[in-house]
């Protein structure tokens, strides 16, 4: 799924359904991204990890669409994970002082093994 | 007396004198000893001795000027010994931290190329009273260059500081190949230099990657010890070259022949080119130990640059005055200091004292003077890999165009040609050789000209003009990007810019009129005004809670106006006209 500036790919390991992004997150496509992660979580995922590998820049939508997701996930007692955080998406989450409100692992493989 | 010049220098150099304060610097992890800490007395003493023996090649040139002015063997000594004096008394100078005189870094002296064929010129002219007498010519000139040099900062950005280093590191190799393999006349490679070369160098990379401690810390000592012992070995130590034939003394004083000077009409030009040429060369090295103590270094000091300068100047008149050549700082001590992680100000007077009591013993002097030219060259092309390596991590942090690209490689590609083409240059007119004869100083000239040519046309202020929902953030960014690379802006500093106005037009959202973002750049600050036709945002102190952000598209427009403050230096949004008007600013 391609939404303006951002794709969107699913993929399975194992119980683990690996959402992976690539592109820009910010108003044009975070209720997309939102809806489709709700979407996720409803349909009875018990696991979910976002790769952020390729993601170039989010901004204060897209924290809102991960916050949404994540308070979500905890109503349905699905695990949320997000990983493959690169530098400047990372320093991001820093600034903004969000590190804490999401499970944030290290590269895929360390977040399908925490996960799995 | 000293406070009415005190008070005089103040007047006339408004700024310079009062502004010898520094920001506080980050230490690099990897570092034993920064500048202001002083090592244990055993760990001074070694470290200071490994960068005397170092230094001591550079007597070399005293000793060429020596033989070309025909002195006896026993004058000799002592032009060698008084040299050692200078090298001493210059060193001080060059690295003190005070008001007017110092860089305040680790930067021992040297005798350098760069003054060998004026000073050889002038050897023939009129022998070495006009080298001592154009030697303080070209260190008055420095001194008086000294504080001017913060008014010509716009012709040495950062890209071209790290290509001058960068340039000084080739340069080292360079001269360390040379010496490693030991070239004849007839071009050909003499074996035993390259094997003594080679054991040298292989024991001060395994000393230094794969060893801690002391033989860590003093790999390039034992590496020259090593190759010192391979030397003899191989039977091409030669201190005859040194030691007149009547013997040494154990302790001897070196007698003061040289007390006259005279000045030559025709050396003006020539040693004010050198004077120069000596001015980019010591930027380059204080610029290089600025950054090794510094993690968050991001542009030279020019505070710390005019006093070295001084410095500099003042050695190079005291080594006119008692009968020497002329110095600068060595770039190979500043590879050393890398290397060993002992970047220490303490280091400068005991290296001080250590010449001065070499100057007084000539068998040790005799020694250091004779260290194999295989094991000089070890010794310059391990350090030189130090000092390169810092220069490309400079130019590295900047964005480039094809302006800077041009200037860098163009620049580097002269500074490779006076290496390459070393011969043909020493042919060259007289009063080119201070610039032809050094890879970096024609490199630095070439710099900085086509550094000022390519500033043509590079607007410092820049605008873009979006219609009513027309606004588009990736047409923003490679904006500022493109920009960003006119003016070779720092990376990350630029990223935080390009991530506040993409934020910010996210943020507003689609306009009824048009928005305007306005960029401006100084080597100091980055400023973006984004104008637009709408309310002032909001930009709350503190971080909305989760909840706050998850509960309404409000809560998210003050997270938008959070982030926008922790990512600017400073922040301002107000109302401006029939508008209103975002302002981020970012210190560069």
């Amino acid at each position: 799924m391609t939404s303006s500036g951002l794709i969107i790919t699913e993929s399975r390991s194992g119980d683990i359904c690996v959402v992976s992004l690539a592109g820009r997150i910010d108003s044009s496509n975070a209720n997309d991204f939102m809806t489709r992660l709700n979407g996720l979580i409803s349909s009875g995922e018990k696991s979910i990890l976002v790769d952020f590998a390729n993601v170039l820049y989010l901004t204060s939508a897209a924290f809102r669409a991960l916050l949404v997701a994540t308070d979500e996930a905890e109503r349905s007692a699905t695990r949320f994970s997000l990983c493959n955080l690169a530098s400047q998406v990372r320093e991001l989450f820093e600034m903004g002082g969000l590190v804490d409100a999401f499970t944030i692992l290290g590269s895929r493989e360390e977040a399908l093994a925490r996960m799995g | 007396m000293l406070s009415q010049y005190w008070a005089r220098a103040k007047k006339l150099w408004p700024g310079w004198a009062e502004n010898r304060v520094e920001r506080g610097r980050t230490r690099p992890p990897g570092l034993l000893y920064s500048v202001d800490e002083t090592p244990p007395r055993a760990v001074l003493i070694m470290a200071a001795l490994q960068h005397v023996a170092l230094m001591s090649n550079s007597l070399i040139y005293p000793i060429i000027l020596g033989r070309e002015a025909h002195l006896s063997p026993d004058r000799l000594l002592d032009f060698v010994s008084l040299s050692m004096l200078a090298l001493g008394i210059s060193t001080v100078l060059i690295c003190a931290r005070t008001s007017l005189i110092g860089c305040g870094y680790l930067c021992p002296a040297a005798y350098t190329q760069i003054y060998l064929g004026p000073s050889l010129f002038a050897v023939h002219l009129g022998g070495l009273p006009v080298v001592f007498a154009m030697t303080a010519f070209a260190g008055i000139l420095q001194l008086a260059m000294a504080p001017l040099l913060r008014h010509v900062r716009v012709l040495l950005p950062s890209e071209i500081t790290g290509l001058v280093i960068a340039i000084v590191g080739l340069s080292i190799a360079v001269l360390g190949v040379r010496y490693s393999l030991g070239i004849t006349p007839k071009g050909e490679v003499k074996s035993t230099y390259l094997a003594i070369a080679a054991v040298s160098l292989m024991t001060m990379v395994i000393l230094n990657v794969w060893t801690k401690g002391y033989a860590r810390t003093f790999c390039v000592l034992i590496g020259m010890v090593i190759g010192y012992g391979a030397s003899a070995a191989f039977g091409i130590l030669d201190l005859s070259a040194a030691v007149p034939s009547e013997g040494l003394h154990l302790l001897r004083v070196p007698a003061l022949h040289f007390l006259e000077w005279h000045f030559d009409a025709a050396l003006f030009a020539p040693f004010a080119i050198v004077a120069l040429a000596g001015a980019l060369h010591l930027m380059g090295n204080v610029s290089t130990a600025q950054r090794i103590n510094d993690t968050d270094w991001v542009r030279p000091n020019f505070d710390s640059l005019s006093g070295g300068l001084a410095g500099n100047g003042l050695a190079s008149v005291i080594c006119g005055l008692i009968g020497s050549p002329g110095v600068n700082s060595y770039s190979s001590s500043i590879g050393l200091s890398t290397a060993t992680g002992i970047t220490s100000r303490s280091l400068a007077y005991v290296i001080s004292i250590v010449f001065a009591l070499l100057a007084l013993t000539p068998p040790a002097a005799a020694a250091l003077a004779t260290v194999p030219a295989p094991v000089i060259g070890a010794a310059l092309f391990f350090t030189a890999a130090f000092v390169f390596t810092n220069g490309l991590q400079i130019i590295t942090t900047r964005l480039l165009d094809s302006r800077k690209i041009i200037v860098i490689g163009f620049s580097f590609a002269m500074a490779m040609i006076a290496n390459i083409y070393h011969d043909v240059f020493a042919h060259g007119p007289v009063l080119l050789q201070p610039i032809l004869n050094s890879a970096l100083v024609l490199g630095t000239i070439c710099a900085v000209a086509l550094n000022l040519i390519m500033r043509i046309g590079v607007r410092k202020r820049v605008s873009i003009r979006f219609a009513p929902g027309h606004i588009n953030s990736e047409a923003a960014e490679q904006f500022l990007s493109e920009q960003g690379a006119h003016w070779a802006a720092r990376r990350d500093i630029l990223n935080r810019a390009v991530f506040g106005v993409i934020q910010s037009l996210d943020v507003l959202g689609d306009l009824p009129g048009d928005t305007e973002i306005n960029a401006s750049f100084d080597e100091f600050n980055l400023d973006v005004r984004i104008r637009y036709a709408g309310l002032p945002i909001v930009i709350p102190e503190q971080r909305p809670s989760s909840r706050e952000i998850v509960a309404s598209e409000e809560g998210e427009r003050l997270l938008a106006g959070y982030l926008l403050r922790c990512s600017a230096d400073k922040i301002s949004s107000r109302k401006s006209g029939d508008g209103s008007e975002i302002h981020l600013h970012y210190d560069h």
